[in-house]
């Protein structure tokens, strides 16, 4: 920006794009039965802790996918208690707190639900049956490295309930791998899922389990983190965030930097911040907020009305006081109408008449009409009163006192203090007019000056500002430090208040019955000497030594500063606005990270709106303020929250990252040779990432990069994202089901019984036994 | 909320059925439920690890526990506890971190008593009392 004279207004940039809360919408068409079902045919279930994946394997897609909630509700009046399972759960509103999830963390944990969502699963893929018994083997996905309990349950529930023929079990992310890759491919995948992310390689189109690694990171816990960190951003958002709000905000707008360390560096840059944060409006109503705004009509009126009010109440004071004096007139006349009747009649029948009108006696009576004589004299004296003539007011001054009776020397003391009054006065009037020339004079020395050599007026001014900007900054810092209690400035104040209220108390109690109760009892709790506070003019002492002198100073002195630069403005040509310090002491936004952080790329309306002069109560009852009240943004939490997988520390999770766990499988616990031929050259040429995390923008690109840089150059590095990251699994499923091998690794309910629930039967994409 | 006049004539009691019905595929008249005690997951997964100590497996059988990903051995890159930016800077007396001048002294300095720990708590560094 060029320097200027005037302060510039800054160019208004255009309104940032707003995005609402995202709730989950109610389904616009009902969860669909499947019309093609067969007895017989393998039941594929991917049962994810985010979602359900269900389909018989005589299709080419799941049939089902609904996400795993279930919702118990129990109607109030009729006591019915529904269970609505899936996407159902969202087309009534009453169901929303009632929402729940089999799941705790990765594992099932609630079996009612896992069975009621089974059964709910089934119905939709249309089974039915004629002897009770469900007659379709099942295929169905468990966690890797699956804990024994879970398995049991599942068991018992399938083989005991459903009473299946038979059942396997395999792993998400190896039957997503077999879907994305040939039969029997080398490769490695990277599964996320909704609380877990797998490394796992691939070997001949089998999992390596034993090379597998597993972090406790996920889209659930990826969704709370974001959740955290915006609680800690807007801590009084007037909203509530509800857990699908942040997963939506999670899924729509986060994604995965190619290169995060530099990438971080500029992002809260200008430029790129407009791309790179996002407002997310909570939905608010207006109409509850606006409070009637007065219009300048009305408040004229009122003014009018205040003026009416006061002219009006003037108005019957001079009637009233207009009264009185007539009323005292007329007593006046009266009784001097009597003095001089009864002026003539003897002393004893004075005396009666006054005893009559209501008087003691005549001393009384005398005094009370000189009284009113002089009352009525003083107030019209007060009416005129003009000008003074120096010469001739005061005529008896001058002549001296043996010249003048006694009567006169009286008036003469009189007139003396009036004329030294008007002397007084005149001498002021003289001294401000002096002052007034002084100061023009002073004025044109300085245009004189400035004339002459404006460098060096300009270079004293400037010297000038510059002081006046140390004392500020030194007064401001004393006004600081005593917010501190541990500073030295405020124990040095805390000192002369204790002083200063010592003296006090010793002075007040200081006498001989105090010092005696004193010596009689004296605790810790009751110290006789301590009587600070028994007068309430003690606690002036914290009157006397409040800051605001020091308040007073600091706007003496900006005022002092405010002067100065105005006259460097209008004559120094190199003097700028920008210079001011004013200028240094306004709150540049785009400078400072915590505001483009909190309120993204646009200026502080509520500055602004401060600025204009705009008093608070109307500030916060603006409807452009109680939007933005509602507003978050999301820039960093946008990356930040993605990026845990790649440095779990930033989320207090002590595992290493992913990139890490790759590079350490590759070298370390495979062969690491890179050279044809070799097992990690083979690996590194298919590496699948699938799970719902693979959805983030850049999630291959930033694995593809990372990965570069630690295998050796020219290693034939080939990262791709699964095709459809959710639904792959089950197609790899589905696909399995298909081949040889999953015809003999069937668990039946035969040997079940004979084997126990420990009992698995081994294939490549699956769990492996104990050994 | 617009809901299509369509979805609004479902009941949910005609949906509910769907699930709660009895259901020709599940029809076994012998079947005792087993008694189903709720465990959060970490009561499943000492469960699991007092079972498995039970077995006498072998050191390079994967299981639960095994297949966790170990502690990282690089060393951790610092970021700012408020803004996640880079965060050169800690501050002594409680360990946040920060990323300039103007983050301590808007923030970290007129925090009030425990908000820091709640930033610690964040990447797992606040101080746990027992």
């Amino acid at each position: 920006m060029a320097p200027s004279k005037i302060k510039q207004e800054e160019a208004a940039l255009p309104p940032q794009e707003v995005y609402y809360l995202k709730e989950t919408p109610t389904p616009l068409t009902p969860e669909p039965f499947y019309t093609n079902y067969h007895q017989g045919v393998p039941i594929a279930l991917d049962i994810g802790a985010s979602s359900f994946k269900v389909g018989l394997t005589n299709a080419n897609e799941p049939n089902n996918v609904f996400p795993s909630v279930l919702a118990r509700y129990r109607y109030r009046k009729k006591p019915v208690t529904v269970t609505i399972v899936g996407n159902d759960v969202y087309r009534d509103p009453l169901l929303k707190t009632s929402i729940k999830s089999p799941f705790d963390g990765p594992l099932l944990t609630n079996w009612d639900y896992v069975e009621s969502m089974l059964d709910y699963t089934f119905e939709h893929l249309g089974v039915t049956s004629n002897n009770g018994k469900l007659n379709n083997p099942i295929i169905m996905t468990e966690p890797v490295g699956c804990p024994l309990s879970q398995r049991t349950n599942m068991y018992e529930l399938l083989f005991e309930a459903y009473q299946a023929p038979k059942v396997t079990f395999g792993i998400d992310s190896l039957f997503a791998f077999h879907a994305n890759s040939k039969p029997n491919s080398d490769g490695l995948v990277i599964g996320t899922g909704h609380e877990l992310t797998h490394v796992i390689p691939v070997v001949g189109g089998k999992g390596i389990l034993l090379q597998t690694k597993r972090i406790d990171w996920g889209g659930n816990l990826s969704q709370q983190f974001l959740a955290r960190l915006l609680g800690m951003k807007y801590p009084y958002f007037p909203s509530k965030i509800t857990s699908d709000h942040t997963t939506n905000m999670f899924k729509d707008f986060c994604y995965i930097l190619e290169n995060y360390s530099d990438q971080l560096k500029g992002f809260l840059d200008m430029p790129n911040l407009e791309q790179n944060d996002v407002v997310i409006q909570a939905p608010v109503d207006l109409s509850l907020h606006t409070v009637k705004k007065k219009s300048e009509e009305e408040l004229a009126k009122q003014l009018q009305r205040k003026k009416e009010q006061g002219r009006r109440l003037q108005e019957q004071q001079q009637q009233k006081r207009l009264e009185k004096k007539i009323q005292k007139q007329e007593e006046l006349d009266y009784y001097s109408k009597l003095r001089d009747e009864i002026a003539t009649i003897s002393k004893q029948e004075q005396l009666d008449r006054v005893v009559d009108e209501g008087f003691e006696d005549l001393g009384e009576f005398n005094k009370y009409v000189k009284n009113l004589e002089k009352t009525l004299k003083s107030k019209d004296d007060d009416e005129d009163e003009g000008p003074v003539d120096p010469a001739t007011a005061w005529p008896l001054v001058d002549i001296p006192d043996d010249q003048l009776n006694d009567e006169q020397i009286k008036e003469k003391r009189k007139q003396k203090l009036l004329k030294g009054n008007y002397d007084a006065r005149e001498r002021n009037k003289e001294i401000q007019r002096q002052e007034e020339e002084a100061k023009l004079q002073r004025e044109k020395e300085e245009i004189e000056w400035r004339e002459r050599d404006l460098e060096d007026w300009s270079n004293s001014k400037r010297l000038k500002v510059a002081e006046l900007i140390g004392k500020h900054t030194e007064k401001v810092k004393l006004l600081e430090s005593f917010k501190d209690r541990k500073s030295m400035a405020a124990q040095q104040r805390m000192k002369n208040i204790t002083d200063l209220a010592n003296d006090q108390s010793v002075g007040a109690s200081g006498n001989a019955s105090n010092r005696k109760r004193r010596r009689a009892a004296a605790s810790i709790d009751n110290d006789p000497t301590d009587t600070f506070g028994a007068n309430d003019d003690d606690w002036g002492v914290y009157r006397e030594i409040t800051n605001s002198s020091l308040e007073e100073d600091l706007d003496q002195i900006s005022k002092q500063i405010v002067a100065i630069e105005e006259d460097l403005l209008n004559y120094d040509p190199s003097f700028h606005h920008e210079d001011t310090f004013s200028a240094s002491q306004t709150f540049d936004w785009q400078n400072l990270v915590l505001h483009k952080f909190v309120h993204g790329p646009r200026p502080n309306l509520n500055l602004a709106l401060q600025t204009e002069g705009i008093p608070a109560e109307e500030i916060a009852n603006h409807p452009e303020i109680i939007l933005k009240n509602h507003q978050m943004h999301l820039n960093i939490e946008r990356i930040r929250v993605p990026e845990v997988l790649f440095q779990p520390h930033t989320a207090g999770l002590d595992q290493a990252g992913i990139i890490e766990l790759l590079s350490d499988l590759l070298w370390k616990r495979l062969d690491g040779n890179f050279n044809p031929g070799g097992q990690a050259y083979n690996l590194i040429q298919n590496i699948l990432i699938t799970g719902g995390l693979a959805n983030l923008k850049n999630f291959d690109k930033r694995v593809q990069t990372e990965l570069t840089g630690v295998l050796p150059v020219g290693a034939p590095l080939k990262v791709r994202t699964a095709k459809n990251p959710i639904t792959d699994a089950w197609k790899g499923m589905q696909k399995w089901s298909q081949d040889e091998e999953s015809k003999h690794s069937y668990v039946s309910k035969a040997e079940y019984e004979e084997y126990g629930p420990e009992y698995i039967k081994e294939h490549g994409l699956g769990n492996v036994c104990l050994r | 909320m617009s809901q299509t006049p369509e979805t609004q004539s479902i009941d949910l009691q005609d949906l509910s059925v769907i699930t709660t019905r009895p259901h020709t595929f599940k029809q076994n008249l012998h079947r005792v439920p087993p008694p189903r005690r709720y465990k959060t997951s970490k009561q499943l997964f000492t469960d699991e690890q007092k079972y498995l100590q039970t077995k006498d497996i072998k050191f390079d059988t994967p299981t639960w526990q095994s297949i966790g990903a170990p502690p990282s051995l690089k060393p951790n890159k610092h970021y700012c506890d408020i803004t996640g930016l880079e965060g050169r800077y800690k501050n002594p007396s409680n360990g946040l971190r920060f990323h300039n001048v103007e983050i301590y002294q808007e923030v970290i300095r007129n925090m009030p008593p425990g908000v820091d720990q709640e930033y610690l708590k964040l990447r797992g560094a606040n101080v746990v009392l027992k």
